[in-house]
């Protein structure tokens, strides 16, 4: 309680000690969950505007657990069935389909009404996309349906009728329910897309994508971080093909060097970059300016500072970075200063460390470039 | 023509829901070591009893203290560290740290608890042991040291046949030697080529040379096809694939190795009916025939929950007496 009371008064959520008292009061649990939930985004909506953000986002995502389970159960025929292992002692509970599945209920309208009534702001809603529910799901009733060819391509054409079922059944009502609230820009969160960069599964991807923002008029970008070891290559070559995706948000600053400069030799972890231009897209690109993981490693003074697990880059490096992506993209319009990916592992101290230095470097690129 | 058959388990078993909440309570640093390796043992014990109820002849101890299939090999050796970097495990999502080679590669001491929980094995039953062979741990690894991957692949394959010796020692009479890179190479753009090949064999040779023992090439993720007639030719006792990933309708070999068919999927929950699992494998048998057949599952079942492992456990051994009841 004294943290979130320090924070409220730090991010100026005047009527704090009211909503406390009655948070507090309210009995019923279903109903005293909502207010929580309702409060947690305006802490975080208060938070993205009070570093300047130009876009809140949904402010940092406080209504949901993490980005699979939060969708898997708004999910009629979806069944979680147990945990495996991630890596050591980190696992994450699988889910499977145990018949057709449609969607049980809107999943993010929520969230989506109660930052449109508390942001000041432009908004930004996130959502986990299809292939990526897929991908960590098992099949199960999909799977079984099959017969008749090889087993691989059993397999391969059981994904397909999955996803393709996500994309009609889930994910296209809720983006319906999304923009009929007034959304205007979707992003779609598909990590596992660089997972499998083979092209079967690569056109199934742009298939589901496709399939996906089909019909609907509202901004739509892609946000995929921590490529598999072959990079963002593959993706590159998919991205044009993404109907109606306007930005691509990408993760670089975790393999970037945290030296001054804005040549190739210090930004390598951006070479990345260099693919999609090569490969002819053409929308905008998220950038990842800022880590967002535990950080072990030296920083310049003038690059900014490690404390404990965590780096602080300092406002010039931010500037470097989104230079030399400019320098690669050739528009400084089509960049967008981003974090990795999304902030959750750090506690709000270095959140809003980090965001505050994304919004001054990008002020400091902005000047550079003009 | 008959199609002897019996059913084995190899690599990691996943951990129980039990163990999982003693390990990340442990994590957190709110479980003591201690409890989280009782639980270890009963895992081990119930894994036992499951082989053992289901008739395996080779045991399994399910490797449940492993973090990943390469971790125990890399604390063993000298020249290798794990380093703090995760990679993705091939296509899968689960994560292994990447060992970075930075000196020569030389046997560390050993400790055999590393490898195996022999204390909780029957002693009236053959021991299995699962190791990434040395082609797949140079190609999943950083080299900071060797100026070839050939030098590399060498060391590695002596390091890990000092390995082998010394759970032979300890009573492991069988060996699967997992080589998955030898039928998918993550994220390479291009295919193994024939030098490639010859490092990766030759390694495999000099690992299991002049050891008494039981040694099964097992690949998996990948089609195995092409690599099929070459792994025939090793000094080894079996070669296995990954039914789920290899058209088996395009091979036509017959040999008198045995033949480790990946026939249940660790990567897909639906539990195999054995009736498929013995049919399936008798219509394999067409294409590629063997004198003695062994049911596995098609990669380290570590991927599926629990009780879904147990289950698809239970039904390869169901599967192998309806094979039997077929002869």
């Amino acid at each position: 309680m004294a943290e979130a009371e320090e924070w409220a008064g730090r991010l100026g959520i005047g009527n704090y000690h009211d909503r406390a008292k009655q948070l507090l009061s309210t009995e019923n649990q279903k109903d005293r969950i909502r207010e929580l939930l309702e409060l947690s985004t305006i802490y975080g909506l208060r938070l993205f505007e009070r570093t300047g953000l130009d876009n809140e986002g949904v402010g940092g995502e406080q209504q949901r657990v993490e980005m699979y389970e939060h969708v898997i159960r708004g999910v009629e025929g979806m069944r979680v069935l147990g945990h495996v292992q991630s890596f050591d002692y980190k696992y994450f509970n699988k889910a499977v389909a145990e018949s057709k599945i449609h969607r049980k209920h809107p999943i993010y309208l929520q969230e989506f009404l109660d930052v449109k009534e508390n942001a000041k702001g432009p908004i930004k809603v996130p959502i986990t996309g299809p292939y990526t529910l897929v991908d960590w799901s098992f099949g199960g009733y999909y799977t079984g349906q099959r017969t008749g060819s090889s087993l691989k391509m059993q397999k391969q054409e059981a994904k397909r009728e999955f996803l393709l079922d996500f994309v009609e059944q889930v994910i296209r009502p809720e983006i319906r329910d999304l923009v009929d609230a007034g959304a205007s820009w979707i992003q779609i969160d598909e990590p596992a897309i660089t997972t499998h960069p083979e092209p079967a599964d690569m056109e199934l991807f742009v298939e589901g994508w496709n399939e996906t923002v089909r019909g609907f008029t509202c901004k739509f970008s892609d946000h995929t971080c921590y490529p598999s070891e072959i990079g963002y290559k593959v993706l590159a070559e998919y991205a044009p093909k993404l109907d109606k995706c306007s930005q691509l948000a990408l993760e670089f600053a975790n393999r970037d060097g945290t030296s001054l400069g804005v040549d190739a030799k210090h930004r390598e972890g951006y070479r990345d970059l260099e693919y999609f231009i090569e490969n002819g897209f053409e929308g905008e690109f998220g950038v990842g300016v800022v880590h967002v993981h535990d950080f072990s490693g030296q920083v310049p003074s003038d690059a900014g500072r490690a404390t404990e697990r965590n780096i602080i880059e300092s406002p010039e490096l931010v500037r470097d970075r989104l230079l030399h992506a400019t320098k690669i993209v050739g528009d400084p319009g089509k960049i967008w200063a981003n974090p990795d990916c999304g902030l959750r592992t750090r506690t709000w101290d270095v959140t809003y460390a980090k965001l505050e230095s994304i919004v001054k470097g990008a002020e400091l690129a902005r000047e550079a470039s003009q | 023509m008959k199609m002897p058959a019996s059913a084995e388990l190899g690599g990691i078993y996943p951990r129980s829901e039990q163990l999982i909440e003693l390990t990340r309570s442990y994590d957190r640093g709110k479980t003591e070591r201690a409890s989280v390796e009782k639980q270890i043992e009963q895992d081990t014990i119930e894994l036992v009893e499951l082989q053992d109820e289901s008739g395996f002849e080779n045991f399994t101890d399910g490797a449940f203290s492993w973090q990943d299939q390469l971790r125990p090999i890399v604390e063993s050796l000298d020249g290798v560290t794990t380093g703090t970097r995760y990679s993705r495990w091939f296509d899968t999502n689960t994560f292994y740290k990447k060992p970075t080679v930075s000196g020569k590669i030389g046997l560390a001491p050993f400790n055999l608890k590393k490898f195996i929980h022999a204390d909780l094995l029957p002693k009236s039953k053959p021991w299995k042991a699962s190791l990434v062979g040395p082609y797949t741990f140079s190609e999943l690894a950083e080299n900071l040291h060797y100026k070839t991957q050939s030098e590399l692949v060498s060391d590695l394959a002596h390091a890990e046949h000092e390995i082998i010796r010394r759970l032979k020692a300890d009573g492991v009479s069988q060996f699967q030697i997992s080589e998955p890179c030898l039928v998918y190479r993550p994220y390479r753009e291009q295919t193994l080529s024939n030098a490639e090949l010859e490092i990766a064999l030759a390694a495999i040779r000099r690992t299991v040379d002049g050891i008494d023992a039981r040694f099964t090439i097992q690949t998996f993720f990948g089609d195995a096809t092409t690599i099929l007639p070459h792994l025939l030719k090793l000094p080894v006792d079996g070669i296995g694939f990954d039914l789920f990933e290899t058209d088996h309708t395009r091979s036509k070999i017959e040999t008198k190795k045995t033949l480790a068919l990946g026939i249940v999927d660790s990567r897909e929950s639906n539990v195999e009916d054995p009736k498929w699992i013995a049919e399936t494998a008798t219509r394999v048998s067409k294409h590629i025939f063997s004198d003695n057949i062994v049911l596995v599952p098609n990669s380290d079942l570590k991927f599926v929950p629990r009780k879904v492992a147990d289950a698809k456990s239970r039904a390869l051994a169901e599967a192998t007496r309806l094979v039997e009841e077929r002869k």
